[in-house]
């Protein structure tokens, strides 16, 4: 295994150490695992809380800051943090305007999130929980369940965040981000694997002239290996079955998101988004925001998620307000 | 008792993290040692501690250990355990089984995997009901023989289920022909529960 590491035993704590070195004007890590803002939010504004295993850098804790999260808590490589630190996080952000606290779909951090939010009821703590369930790779009629949530998070946070930001009770913001979440779909691919850094294991195989649509971050199998597409005819396989996933129509308008996963570069992803734009405008459908960054990677594998979701003005103004987080920022 | 089952663990956790490696990403011996080490801890901390209290800060203690669904799952056992205990001060076979089955139920509402998909549950369900089935006057070690051999051969039967829950669902077939890591650790737990009462 080719990384720059120490000792693995010690990889989530050495790793927010380094955040908060680069980035201890916008957050500050406490308690050891949880990652907050170094100006906390006014305590008459909605909380945001999100929960998840290291390994995905930026995300998730690269996303706390103004807004856009409160507190991520982070678990180890992979694998979602336990009860007790989320129930700290919740009695800090406690307050009578509440929480909203977005769950990504994945078991660790489910039953994490489920005892957490049974302890903080107890408690007479005020939250509401999100799920994001947007990945589409196991087909149509799967139930939420069983789908994962993946970049989608992401753009949510920044949504659900600006709303909070702007004074609106707990209720909407709660409803605004749910009507987001309704309205978003994901779909991976994954060109090459990548090594768990704490066991040094290839989390999955690949054959050199193979990709593989539909993979998780995890490198979760998906809808099987193919050939290796060009970066147009894999840019329309994509997007026809996302577009179709949120129902997008003629005249509609959407959000784009190329998330590199880590091993992919910038060039390939503008291929790809060019391939996108081209069958989208075939249909009339309208890109209105876009982004082509690495926001949810899995350490080095090449690949990317392809994220839409279906956006109105009120949306485009929340995904436009100012934030400034450590790897996103808004003016 | 719970010292031996984290003695176990130690021993094969190399094994669990190889199987997690065919299931999974390959770190569920690391978060079975990490669990382990915390149950240790909070042993060694609490020497004077009345049983059922120890059972809880133990259960709290491993899911402060981060590790996925196991933390949790795992925790929820020890919890469980601690519920039953409150206020039992003989611990007699019949008080070590209904322990146990509390402890397994607490860990089944957060599972919600039944035997055959592929999960802790297929050793738990089977040393529950191996506990149930036992013989009124069977002593504690009796009992515990048969929930460990009940658990263990419940592991074994996982090496050609496809999985149904947990990151091991989205395998498919590949995970065929390895047992399942969390049934292995479950199996080893009723073994140092064994081990504990024949030394």
């Amino acid at each position: 295994m080719k990384k720059f590491i120490n000792d693995p035993v010690n990889l989530t704590a050495e790793l927010l150490e380094g955040l908060e070195i680069a980035h201890g004007d916008k957050i500050a890590v406490q308690s050891e695992k949880l990652v907050v803002r170094a100006t906390p939010k006014d305590k008459s504004k909605v909380a945001l809380l999100t929960l998840g295993g290291a390994g995905h850098e930026p995300a998730l804790s690269g996303f706390v800051g103004e807004g856009m999260l409160d507190v991520s808590v982070v678990g180890d490589i992979f694998a979602a943090p336990g009860p007790p630190k989320v129930l700290e996080a919740m009695r800090l952000l406690n307050r009578d305007a509440g929480i909203l606290f977005v769950v990504l779909n994945h078991a660790g951090d489910v039953m994490s999130a489920n005892m957490a939010m049974e302890m903080a009821e107890k408690e007479g703590i005020k939250v509401k929980m999100i799920l994001t369930h947007e990945d589409i790779a196991p087909g149509a009629d799967t139930p939420v369940e069983d789908r994962r949530g993946l970049v989608g998070c992401i753009p949510l946070y920044k949504i659900a965040g600006a709303a909070a930001e702007s004074g609106k009770g707990l209720d909407e913001v709660y409803e605004i981000a749910e009507r987001f979440n309704n309205n978003m779909a994901t779909l991976a691919v994954a060109m090459n694997s990548a090594t768990h850094p704490s066991t040094g294991d290839v989390l999955f195989d690949l054959a050199d002239d193979e990709m593989e649509i539909g993979m998780g971050q995890h490198g979760e199998a998906g809808t099987g290996s193919t050939k290796i597409l060009s970066a147009d005819r894999t840019a329309e396989v994509m997007i026809n079955s996302l577009a179709s996933a949120i129902n997008a129509k003629k005249g509609d308008k959407v959000m784009v998101i190329l998330n590199g996963a880590g091993g992919t570069t910038l060039m390939e992803l503008f291929i790809v988004l060019r391939g996108v734009k081209k069958v989208l405008d075939d249909k009339g459908i309208v890109i209105v925001a876009s982004k082509v960054a690495e926001l949810l990677t899995v350490q080095e594998m090449a690949g990317f998620q392809m994220f839409i979701a279906k956006m109105d003005d009120d949306l485009l103004d929340l995904w436009s307000a100012p934030a400034d987080s450590p790897y996103m920022t808004v003016r | 008792m719970i010292l031996s089952a984290v003695a176990r663990i130690r021993e094969n956790h190399e094994i669990l993290s190889r199987l997690d490696s065919a299931t999974g990403d390959g770190d569920h011996g690391t978060t079975m040692l990490r669990a382990m080490k915390a149950a240790e801890d909070t042993i060694k901390d609490n020497p004077d501690e009345k049983t059922s209290d120890l059972l809880y800060k133990i259960g709290w203690g491993i899911m402060s250990a981060d590790g996925g669904s196991t933390g949790p799952l795992l925790g929820s056992f020890f919890m469980g355990m601690s519920e039953a205990v409150d206020g039992v001060s003989e611990f007699d076979s019949s008080a070590v089984a209904e322990m146990i089955i509390a402890g397994a139920g607490k860990m089944h509402k957060q599972s919600r995997a039944q035997v055959g998909d592929k999960t802790m549950m297929d050793a738990m369900l089977p040393a529950v009901d191996a506990l149930r089935a036992a013989d009124k006057g069977a002593t504690v070690q009796e009992i515990l023989k048969q929930a460990a051999k009940a658990a263990s051969d419940g592991a074994d039967a996982t090496k050609d289920m496809k999985a149904k829950f947990g990151r091991a669902r989205n395998l498919g077939d590949r995970v065929i022909g390895h047992k399942d890591p969390g049934s292995v650790s479950i199996s080893l737990i009723f073994q140092g529960f064994y081990e504990s009462f024949t030394n």
